[in-house]
């Protein structure tokens, strides 16, 4: 025991003490946040353009309403002519085109030109079809006397409500969606941390072997001490790198939130809110709902279910990942054994993605969530969604059991392993060394 | 100290020991000699408990040898390496505290050692910073932190730059002065006729001589003297007699005789005597070079 807390101690300390480490973990979540700034920034400006394009467009039965003339969704500005717009002038000015009209009857318009220098995007004239659209049905409408408005009235307006029966009687509101996203997203990040931290015990273990540390280790502390005290430790390492990722996050986006003057709370203003329209106490509505959505979430169970299978599946996976890095005299070596040890852990990953979402409780979902090797991503993706305490319970008590049975046989094999020098090993070797005696 | 029973161990590619029996007195300079793929590595590594033998018996101060002794040996393996991305001082407590050192203790013998050795300014250097030469000193240190009494070492000059070898040297010299055992395992004979005052060869996993350095040569005397005169002038009586004449590297002509009894002896002295130029006169032993040579081919 003490000897697992000495090699625990080295493989956290070192890590932690890195200046590397440090540096990831304060910079991802600012990395994080700098990117959906950017993604936002780069979707609120490309709206915002103000370049705008002239169109000169030749009507020739006037079927256009004499109100068309800038539309700010795709930049374009019209502009009535009678004659056809020159080729010359038109390659000269990308900012020019033109719209040429041939069609008498407004029911069917099938000879529009578009005449540029450059080819404008698909989203340009696919605006420029919708502002079209639109003119010509407001223009129909008025000749059949209807208003926008009256019509908009006829549309009744309709919104679901998904609410969640509960064995008390209550109904709980519940948002598909939004357990979807929470389960992709913690399905996602134990996908990536077990891969992340499983190569690290390997390669720790490689870094011993060929440093030649182990001979010298392994001669005071048995193999499988070191083994336990280096997944311990890199374990540690992760959790630690997670709290810090989860503070430093929750800092900044209250720091954001505070910055922007919005906050969570501010839904509760919608019921007070009475002289708004129908569209905005629509969209204050759906924002309540989702506020109430995010707070009838099992926090607890998700909570749970996280850290108890982030830790159980990287403690399956690395025991895995540490008898291949015992096994191999480099890390190129690793590659042929890596990939079917990982393939379950993909496996389930694209189970969550699919099969979860599509029916959370289906029998898929369900057994996938019990086999060991799949029920930390898959039990993650579907916690959201609501499982009972005793589904939990007995996926994680398998998982547990599974990575004592794996954590054995990778001993087993990284006792030999890890003084194993010059060729290659191959899967053959593998079986040997487990049956082989002391 | 160590007492090695018929020990036998083997792997998948054949019996690697075969029925080994050694003994290492206390306080000694053991050198374990052989060529390569002779099986000393394996030997050396059921002696730090790190793999155990199909059968056969080890002893430690006369109790069967556990992992609990371990932290009583120091071990510095033929390939080296240390952790590239821990600092010296940690690298020195770490491998101190394994071996069952206090913490208190450690910090204390690591400063002792780093000011001795006048490399206290790399305290916190980390391994991958350090000059080959500068980690060199730093694995002997980690070898022998936790003072051990029984050090085994495995080619320990291979890899060294000739400083620290002798550097190396003397620390060894010392440790054994003070009381700890040390066990050599070589190909590089000039280290193991100066330092060993035991040896045993080991050849195609048995060993094949082993004992006392003086004894095992004078075991493999020929009864033969070597007579050297300084100039390289024929001396006649010598050419007609001798079994092997060469010259010297500083130009003695130098003639080895054999001689069965004290009788022959004189008359050779006699003979010696007659000439101004007679520069040397000395009992033939072998080298361990030449008795290594012997047993092994």
């Amino acid at each position: 025991m003490k000897n697992i807390r000495i090699i625990f101690k080295r493989e956290y300390l070192s890590r932690v003490k890195n200046k590397s480490f440090i540096l990831l973990t304060l910079i991802t979540p600012l990395i994080f946040v700098a990117f959906y700034a950017a993604v936002a920034f780069i979707a609120v400006q490309s709206g915002k353009s103000n370049e705008y394009t002239q169109v000169n467009y030749l009507d020739e039965h006037n079927i256009l309403s004499k109100a068309v003339n800038k539309d700010t969704l795709s930049n374009f500005i019209f502009h009535k002519v009678d004659l056809p717009t020159e080729m010359k002038e038109l390659l000269n000015n990308e900012y020019l085109a033109l719209l040429h009209i041939k069609d008498k009857d407004k029911q069917s318009i099938d000879s529009l030109e578009f005449i540029s220098s450059q080819t404008p995007s698909i989203t340009r004239i696919n605006k420029l079809q919708s502002y079209l659209i639109d003119d010509i049905f407001t223009q129909n409408l008025e000749d059949l006397n209807i208003t926008n408005k009256q019509l908009n009235d006829l549309k009744p307006a309709i919104q679901f409500k998904t609410l969640e029966a509960k064995l008390d009687g209550d109904l709980e509101s519940s948002n598909s969606g939004l357990k979807s996203g929470i389960g992709m997203f913690m399905a996602f990040v134990i996908y990536i941390f077990i891969f992340i931290y499983g190569s690290m015990v390997m390669r720790s273990t490689i870094e011993e072997k060929t440093n030649r540390i182990v001979e010298v280790i392994v001669s005071s502390v048995k193999p499988f001490e070191l083994m336990l005290g280096k997944i311990l430790g890199v374990a540690a390492v992760g959790l630690t790198q997670f709290v810090a990722w989860i503070v430093l996050g929750t800092g900044l986006i209250t720091v954001i939130t505070l910055f922007l003057g919005f906050s969570a709370g501010d839904s509760s203003l919608s019921q007070e809110m009475t002289s708004v329209s129908q569209n905005e106490a629509m969209a204050n509505d759906t924002l309540a709902t989702l506020m109430q959505s995010i707070e009838s979430l099992p926090f607890t169970k998700i909570a749970t279910v996280f850290l108890l299978f982030f830790v159980g599946g990287y403690l399956l996976y690395s025991s895995l990942f540490a008898a291949i890095g015992s096994a191999v005299n480099q890390d190129s070596d690793t590659q042929q054994f890596m990939f079917p040890v990982s393939m379950p852990l993909v496996f389930g990953f694209i189970i969550a993605q699919s099969a979860v979402f599509q029916d959370p409780n289906g029998v898929i979902a369900k057994v996938f969530s019990y086999v060991p090797f799949t029920s930390p991503v898959v039990m993650s993706a579907r916690v959201a969604f609501g499982i009972s305490w005793l589904e939990i319970f007995t996926s994680f008590f398998i998982l547990i059991a599974t990575f004592l049975f794996m954590v054995w046989l990778s001993a087993r094999i990284y006792r030999v392993g890890i003084l194993m020098y010059g060729k290659k090993p191959k899967w053959k070797d593998f079986a040997k060394w487990i049956i082989r005696k002391n | 100290m160590i007492e090695v029973k018929d020990l036998q161990k083997s792997y998948e590619s054949g019996l690697v020991n075969d029925r080994i029996s050694l003994f290492i007195p206390q306080g000694s300079i053991f050198g374990l000699l052989g060529p390569n793929g002779a099986g000393k590595t394996t030997l050396i590594r059921m002696l730090a408990t790190i793999t155990k033998p199909d059968c056969g018996t080890i002893l430690f101060n006369g109790e069967p040898l556990e992992l609990k002794h371990a932290r009583h040996m120091g071990y510095m393996p033929e390939e080296r390496g240390l952790y590239k991305k821990m600092s010296v001082w940690d690298q020195l407590l770490f491998f101190a505290e394994i071996k069952g050192v206090t913490k208190k203790q450690a910090r204390q013998r690591a400063k002792y050692w780093l000011e001795r050795l006048e490399i206290s300014e790399w305290k916190n250097k980390k391994m991958e910073e350090l000059s080959k030469g500068m980690a060199q000193k730093v694995q002997f240190l980690c070898t022998i932190i936790h003072e051990p009494k029984f050090l085994i070492l495995d080619e320990p000059f291979s890899g060294f730059d000739p400083v620290n070898a002798d550097l190396v040297k003397e620390l060894v010299l010392e440790m054994n002065k003070r009381g700890t055992t040390i066990l050599f395992s070589t190909h590089r004979m000039d280290n193991v006729e100066e330092l060993c005052d035991e040896l045993a060869i080991i050849h195609q996993g048995k060993i094949v001589v082993s004992g006392k350095s003086t004894d095992i040569r004078r075991a493999q005397y020929k009864q033969t003297y070597e007579v050297g005169f300084s100039s390289n002038a024929p001396h006649e009586w010598f050419e007609t007699h001798c079994i092997s004449q060469r010259t010297n590297p500083e130009a003695y002509i130098i003639y080895e005789l054999s001689c069965k009894d004290e009788k022959e002896k004189n008359t050779l002295i006699q003979q010696a005597q007659a000439h101004s130029d007679w520069v040397l006169f000395r009992e033939n032993l072998p080298s361990i070079h030449e008795v290594f040579v012997q047993t092994v081919s």
